[in-house]
């Protein structure tokens, strides 16, 4: 358990497939909108039948917050990484990140990097020759090339870190981040979560049996904890929170929207490579041990921030992770924000940030049957109190997990 | 020698009282490589002593065209090798690295008797122990050929099972599969300063209580969109490289793995372990400067170096030896000097400073790990290895490269005491420097403060 007391949330920034900008997110949780996309199938890398619907970004307008000519060099993620904590920035009111005597680190979580990139120096390799390989697009195209062009941006000269351990990433960088305050080594961290869904991961994706396959009237929909949930749908874009003290934020102030209390993360051994365990024994002893060490009971948890995606193994593994835990005890109000955004982890953060300020969150899209075996109902829509503690789950596959606590500010 | 599982439960765990950050000693107990020099650290330290580089004409792939046909390529595994690990074919490359060097730092720090099985190293294992990996490549290998049949619309041949190594959470995932960790598994991938960055993670974790023993380091393997790469950014030597000499022209790539055990100081004495050295402070920074190209002044590297000496809480003066991030390109090695006289002063010149990657090339995400080795192993011989590579050192430098043959260390300050075999007690720093301006510096301690090796 990492104790984050003293560190809050000053700022939000999001571009995902609601759009730019906190305003956009919370007007889709609100309203329960999806806005799924087609991928782009022309490159032959799709099987017939294959899924092919994503939350894609195309076609948001960045330029506020990145100047063409900037954006020009940058990879996908790079520019959703900068405009989102261009965003954040803003929504916290910093515009000089150096403001303080100490440096603003940055700390960024992706699943697969600038997949874009790579397929892009593979099929110049491949089709022209290495020779080929632009250097142009090999230079964006390390995983890192998002934080990198945030510290560029901002001018952050702290620590510059970048997190991959797939789903369960942006809770580590949000730890991590939160770490470097605790430890002096930062007096503001931009903490960031970024993916890209390209064609090629896509059908790589569809290939693995993970995306959620059309159903009988030929939907494509995320279902979280749903009965007849198939996969989960892909997604991608950027969300930024900006991390402060508390102290330092009243100091110039700032409007704290969520306080972190603890982070913490696991993993299972026994978890396949390229799936979720069958047996939620390890992660649930560990989340268990989690909330005792971080002196949480479940009773006090008043909502889940759940980084449950449609995926049949996935988060049948979450659930009885969640419910053993539980026990006896009902659970309370579960986010799925993956129903709205798709396979991006960043929703996550949003979410927990908007629910820890009271905001409205809609029925949860896809949802329509209870799984007998999970017993778990995703949000309804109705009217939810705001929560006072946030609990943000996040199991990856492969078998990494981690969790963070997070409190409304009056808290 | 077991761990203990204590901790694995749920009921009757007793609230840890986690010890003020900065009073944690934190020690190294197990050292593990892979490098071009063979599979276990001891072949890489006699390779780096011979004052030869192992860089040669690469055999994995065609380097036709290339500005340079040459890698750091690890030898083919020893036979039966492959034995001890259960998952050794559905392994990537980098994943093989990885769990070699992690067995062979587990077994030297004692946390495990196996030999032969792997099956009994999960008796020891609890959630207090992390896993923090550092990488830039994992299964990218692996992953081009299964592009290359998928492109070539060979669908049966572009096995699933090639990218189940693929994202960057390969190796470190399958390291803690394989000795069954139920703690925290982190992977980071900040180009050239991933593991660097990633044991700095796994100090910190130590330090605050959230682990008790951390494996830490990086593993990375060659690939042909990396070699595409640096080449089309011109930023290889034709010849094997030559850090910091007056007609360096580029890097060498390499690959492999390095990996340490760390614990705290009370664990490891109260299991009776060896104590190698100490993990006395890290730093990071970043140059926020350019994508490639370092800072010319040095700026950030310079930066990381202050932090993490201010983090052990030592000054200049007290570091005996530098090893360097010295990648051979003429742009990094200017900066790095820069950094070197910015934190040591006039006393640059006079501190013995050498570069792995002559010997065994650019390891790029894991090349902090392996280079955390090599310096470590210089702690423990009392001798700073040389950097091989032919050609006056850069008259413009007022470095003193470590060349030729080891050397002993000399006394860094007034306060060691110094015998014919070197310091009794010595810090040395390692950099890594990374694109995007990712830097990190670790610095290490030959003796243990308050407890003698």
């Amino acid at each position: 358990m990492i104790d984050l007391s003293t560190v809050v949330v000053t700022g939000l920034g999001t571009v995902d497939a609601a759009g730019c900008g906190r305003e956009r997110i919370a007007a889709a949780y609100r309203d329960a909108t999806t806005h799924w996309q087609s991928v782009d199938l022309s490159a032959g890398y799709h099987a017939s039948q294959a899924s092919q619907l994503a939350g894609l970004t195309r076609g948001l307008d960045l330029r506020p917050w990145l100047a063409p000519a900037k954006a020009r060099r940058m990879s996908l993620p790079s520019k959703l990484a900068v405009a989102a904590t261009k965003m954040a920035l803003e929504d916290a009111e910093r515009e000089a990140v150096e403001a303080s005597e100490l440096p603003t680190a940055v700390v960024v979580s992706t699943a697969h990097g600038p997949t874009s990139l790579i397929d892009g120096i593979l099929r110049q390799s491949v089709t022209k020759g290495p020779m080929a390989v632009s250097p142009a697009l090999f230079t964006e195209s390390v995983a890192n090339a998002p934080a990198a062009q945030i510290a560029i941006a901002c001018g952050a000269l702290g620590p510059n870190l970048t997190v991959t351990q797939r789903e369960a990433g942006v809770l580590i960088a949000l730890a991590q981040g939160a770490t470097e305050i605790k430890t002096g080594r930062a007096g503001c961290v931009l903490a960031v979560a970024v993916d890209e869904l390209h064609p090629m991961l896509h059908a790589v994706l569809g290939r693995f049996g993970a995306l959620a396959s059309q159903d009988a009237d030929g939907n494509e929909v995320a279902r979280p904890f749903d009965r007849h949930r198939r996969g989960f749908v892909a997604g991608e874009g950027a969300c930024a929170v900006v991390l402060e003290t508390d102290s330092s934020a009243r100091a110039r102030g700032g409007r704290v929207l969520a306080r972190l209390r603890a982070g913490g993360s696991a993993f299972d051994p026994h978890a396949p490579r390229t799936g979720w365990s069958k047996s939620p024994a390890p992660l649930a002893a560990a989340l268990a041990r989690f909330l005792e060490r971080s002196e949480v009971a479940p009773s006090d948890i008043d909502c889940i921030v759940s980084g449950a995606s449609g995926s049949v193994t996935g988060d049948r593994l979450e659930a009885l992770v969640l419910k053993s835990v539980w026990g006896n005890r009902a659970l309370p109000s579960i986010l799925t924000p993956k129903a709205w955004l798709g396979e991006h982890s960043g929703g996550m953060l949003s979410a927990a940030v908007l629910a820890a300020e009271g905001a409205a969150f809609g029925p949860t899209p896809g949802f329509t049957t209870v799984d007998p075996e999970l017993g778990v109902h995703p949000h309804d829509g109705s009217t939810m109190r705001r929560p006072g503690t946030i609990l943000i789950v996040s199991l990856a596959v492969g078998g990494a997990a981690a969790w963070t606590l997070i409190e409304r500010a009056e808290a | 020698m077991g761990l203990g599982t204590e901790g694995l439960g749920v009921a009757g765990l007793e609230r840890r009282e986690a010890p003020e950050p900065a009073q944690q000693t934190v020690v190294v107990t197990g050292i593990g490589a892979v490098s071009v020099w063979g599979w276990d650290a001891a072949s890489l330290w006699r390779g780096l002593n011979t004052g030869q580089t192992g860089i040669a004409q690469a055999q994995r792939f065609k380097t036709t065209g290339h500005r340079t046909g040459v890698a750091g390529e690890v030898p083919a595994a020893p036979v039966g090798l492959d034995s001890n690990y259960p998952d050794w074919r559905r392994y990537s490359q980098a994943d093989r690295f990885a769990v070699v060097a992690t067995l062979e730092a587990c077994r030297q720090a004692g946390l495990t008797e196996i030999e032969g099985s792997v099956a009994s190293s999960t008796e020891f294992l609890s959630s207090d122990i992390g896993l923090f990996f550092g990488g830039s490549t994992a299964g990218m290998a692996e992953g081009e050929a299964f592009f290359n049949h998928l492109v070539a619309g060979d669908r049966r041949r572009a096995r699933l099972q090639l990218l189940a190594s693929h994202p960057l959470n390969g190796p470190g995932d399958a390291v803690a599969r394989l000795v069954g960790i139920t703690g925290p598994v982190r992977s980071f991938s900040s180009a050239c300063a991933s593991a660097g960055l990633a044991i700095g993670a796994a100090l910190d974790a130590l330090r605050s209580g959230e682990v008790e023993v951390a494996i830490a380091g990086g593993a990375d393997s060659l690939c042909q969109l990396t070699y595409a790469g640096f080449n089309a950014l011109r930023a290889v030597d034709s010849r094997p490289c030559r850090p910091f000499r007056g007609d360096r022209a580029g890097m060498s790539l390499g690959e492999g793995a390095g990996v340490v055990v760390l614990e705290t100081l009370e664990r490891a004495k109260k299991r009776g372990a060896t104590v190698l050295a100490e993990l006395v402070g890290a730093g990071a920074s970043c140059d926020a400067h350019h994508m490639t190209a370092p800072h010319p002044r040095g700026d950030g590297a310079a930066l990381a170096v202050q932090r993490a000496l201010g983090d052990a809480t030592i000054r200049p003066d007290d570091i005996s030896f530098v090893n360097a991030h010295g990648t051979g390109t003429p742009h990094n090695d200017a900066s790095e000097w820069n950094a070197i006289e910015t934190v040591f002063g006039t006393r640059a010149s006079k501190i013995p400073t050498t570069s792995t990657k002559g010997s065994v090339g650019h390891l790029l995400g894991s090349s902090g790990a392996i280079e955390a080795v090599a310096t470590i192993q210089c702690l423990i011989a009392r001798q700073v290895h040389p950097t091989p590579g032919d050609g006056a050192v850069d008259e413009t430098f007022g470095v003193d490269l470590v060349t030729g043959a080891p050397r002993n260390l000399a006394a860094a300050t007034t306060d060691v005491a110094v015998d014919g075999a070197g310091p009794e007690r010595a810090f040395a720093v390692s950099t890594s420097f990374g694109f995007g301006g990712a830097n990190a510096a670790l610095v290490f301690s030959r003796e243990s403060r308050g407890a003698a090796l």
